[in-house]
């Protein structure tokens, strides 16, 4: 299947990563003619679109604050769907997760207190445990009940939804207002602001440790060789003594902890201080987007979480600027997903010529681009 | 003697079951042909939401609900077959594919909106007329649900149990469901597992397309941003929650269209009126019932316990109604717990289409 041809082998030598990174481009500038389409077709010239989309993500400090704290979330959503899928395992559940630990976030920042510090580093314990719970639900929903994760995190995602838009109007909200929202979080419990503007906190130093470390993790640790020997053989993985079964559990487990982390930076460290019904704000699925993007490669999704970011905060400001309606940037994230995915066949059609061209002998009956579409690849 | 006070439940809220039912089981009629040839079709959502903005589009540009609801069916298609490109064409993985729709929906459909119709007040489109039955229209309480109707509505009576007609018991059916349970057996029968499964999202998307456009053109004469507002997941939901069976997804559609309808008449009550547990007794304790009947070991006396306790707990509550307000965003939830714990059945999962594309990346 297409997901495998993604990413399932990480750019290692040179040529590789070269060609990986000529194909991100090849989406990206696609993407972006697609949207220019959109932005001439309602009669803005493209160049006013272009220079307000660029002054919007970038022009400012405050533009530039908003579009790297918009990398943190994607980024860290990102990472989430590479842990999983590098072990063989598909799951949705990131905006789940990301509202749960907001709710467990906001749980220790509302009914609990502590010294500056201490209090941020709970709520963040808090949430990354609750993210890490809601994937560890799905995760036994698989293994004790054989439910599929997409499954039961499409239907996780929605429960959580409606337990959030009861939690900011029922327990946990402020009667000094009609709006469905939290009391404000106490500012012991806030990461702190890096900017006069408020837009960007401390948090940002999580993007690159994070992308670091996922690399790290995955290259040159044993847990992580076993996530990416069950994701690319589970029978090879099995038969070397490796506990697939344990290994997928752990990276779905990993992985709803990382959407955790999302979560308790969006509401620890969001642009209102209390936390609201949409805190979520679409990250759950965009970030899936983002690691699509950057092919599944930890250290990819660095750029490709900047320019999505790029694309949230400066499609933003395209509406008040120059009149184009910000729903282009649901448009463009769709339409990479879309892209991606053809990219991914197209890519893998070739290759499989070349196979086919070089070693004529061995592969003699290349399996079909599966018969039947569900199962086979 | 008590007089039974089933306050909320009257003919007005069977009326508006009815109403909420109908764009479910239109999509869930989609999706389950979709399903059964072996898509998951998770864009169902995107092409709903397409659904309702052209049948918007189409309804203020023609004046016609009628043709809106032709325009809006064709924005399913134009969706689903992006879809069965995507995922039969380019044997790409149907989930990504499907989210990456849904975010394409509701980035098309916002941004042609926001286009065309802002700066000027939103237009009501006209909303298709009611169609009464002479005579059944004025029974009491059902005569206005089902009688007194639009004529997709109508359509939708007709549709679900030819569904399962052609489903069950023609060839055509059966080639449908052999695609989705062994495709390489299908395929050796002379079927085209390709072209089923294209007949199969395609379906979706139409289907999908009209249940969108229903709520345009028959609930509320608007468009609003993602107006859809998760109902294609909900489908997903009945989906599975009715096993994969025809006869189980429209209960499954129509359980959820009532707890909606419910949910809509009690946001309004201080404290949940006892009619309501006398319903729930009466659901409950038939579901336990028909469990029992239908289990291999009927000999076993625990399953009647259970149907006697259910019934007892529910008479109890009628009787003594607890002063509680059920919050209606948890009570929105509930379909979707309800999905899972189907779900955690074996019998339910002995009843998925086995080729229904999750392990889609595995060679």
């Amino acid at each position: 299947m297409s997901l495998g041809r993604v990413g399932s082998v990480a750019p290692a030598r040179l040529h590789e990563a070269a060609r990986a990174a000529a194909n991100g481009g090849i989406v990206v500038a696609s993407v972006l003619a697609a949207a220019l389409v959109f932005v001439v077709a309602i009669g803005v010239p493209p160049g006013a679109a272009a220079s307000a989309f660029i002054e919007g993500a970038f022009g400012t400090s405050l533009n530039i604050a908003g579009t790297l704290s918009k990398m943190i979330p994607l980024t860290l959503v990102a990472l989430a769907w590479i842990v999983a899928f590098r072990a063989g395992q598909l799951h949705v559940g990131f905006q789940g997760q990301i509202l749960v630990a907001g709710l467990a976030a906001s749980v220790v920042a509302l009914r609990f207190s502590a010294p500056m510090g201490i209090h941020l580093a709970l709520g963040i314990v808090a949430g990354v445990i609750g993210g890490a719970l809601y994937a560890g639900l799905a995760a036994a929903f698989w293994r004790l009940r054989g439910v599929h994760p997409i499954l039961s995190t499409l239907l996780l995602n929605l429960v959580a939804v409606e337990l959030l838009a009861w939690w900011v109007r029922e327990p946990f909200h402020d009667p000094s207002t009609p709006l469905p929202e939290t009391v404000a979080l106490p500012g012991s419990v806030l990461w702190p602001s890096l900017s006069g503007h408020g837009a960007l906190h401390l948090d940002i130093v999580i993007v690159p440790l994070a992308a670091i470390g996922i690399h790290f993790l995955l290259r040159r640790t044993s847990i992580g060789y076993e996530i990416r020997v069950t994701g690319a053989n589970p029978s090879f993985a099995r038969a070397s003594g490796v506990w697939t079964e344990r290994v997928s559990v752990t990276a779905i487990v990993l992985s709803g902890a990382l959407a955790g982390l999302a979560g308790t930076s969006l509401v620890l460290a969001g642009s209102t201080p209390a936390m609201t019904e949409n805190f979520e704000a679409g990250y759950g699925f965009t970030g899936i987007a983002v690691a699509l993007l950057a092919r599944n490669s930890p250290l990819g999704v660095l750029p490709a979480a900047l320019l999505f970011a790029a694309l949230e905060q400066g499609g933003g400001s395209m509406e008040g600027t120059v009149g184009v309606p910000s729903s282009l940037v649901d448009l463009i994230q769709g339409f990479t997903i879309i892209l991606v995915l053809v990219a991914a066949t197209v890519e893998y059609r070739k290759r499989q010529r070349r196979l086919q061209t070089a070693v004529p002998t061995k592969t003699a009956t290349p399996v079909p681009p599966s018969r039947d579409l569900g199962a086979v690849s | 003697m008590i007089a039974v006070d089933l306050a909320p439940l009257d003919g007005a809220l069977a009326a508006a079951i009815v109403v909420l039912a109908v764009p479910l089981l239109l999509a869930a009629a989609g999706e389950l042909l979709s399903e059964i040839t072996g898509t998951l079709n998770v864009g169902l959502e995107g092409m709903m939401l397409a659904g309702a903005f052209f049948a918007y589009l189409g309804a203020d540009s023609t004046g016609s609900p009628l043709l809106g609801l032709v325009a809006g069916m064709s924005g399913g298609l134009l969706f689903s077959a992006l879809m069965a490109i995507l995922t039969v064409e380019a044997d790409a993985d149907q989930i990504v594919s499907g989210i990456g729709l849904n975010l394409a929906a509701v980035g098309l459909t916002g941004y042609l909106f926001d286009h065309l119709f802002s700066g000027r007040p939103q237009a009501l489109v006209p909303i298709l007329g009611k169609v009464e039955i002479p005579g059944l229209s004025s029974l009491p309480v059902i005569g206005e649900a089902l009688f007194s109707q639009d004529l997709v509505t109508y359509g939708t009576f007709v549709l679900v149990p030819v569904l399962w007609l052609g489903l069950y018991r023609t060839t055509w059916g059966l080639s449908l469901r052999a695609v989705g349970e062994a495709p390489a057996a299908a395929e050796t029968a002379g079927i085209n597992p390709r072209l089923v499964r294209w007949g199969g999202i395609m379906a979706a998307g139409a289907l999908g397309g009209i249940g969108g456009a229903f709520l345009v053109v028959v609930q509320v004469g608007i468009f609003q941003h993602q107006m859809t507002a998760g109902r294609g997941f909900l489908v997903l939901a009945a989906v599975i929650f009715g096993g994969w069976r025809p006869a189980g997804v429209v209960a499954a559609c129509f359980g959820f269209a009532a707890a909606d309808a419910l949910q809509l008449r009690l946001v309004t009550a201080p404290v949940v009126p006892p009619g309501v547990w006398l319903a729930v007794a009466i659901v409950a304790s038939g579901a336990a019932l028909w469990r029992w009947v239908h289990r291999s070991r009927t000999s076993d006396a625990g399953g009647l316990v259970w149907v006697g306790s259910v019934a007892i707990v529910g008479v109890l509550l009628y009787l003594k109604a607890p002063a509680v307000a059920f919050p209606n965003q948890l009570w929105r939830g509930m379909p979707f717990v309800m999905a899972l714990v189907v779900l955690a059945s074996s019998r339910a999962r002995a009843r998925m289409p086995s080729h229904l594309g999750l392990e889609a990346r595995r060679a």
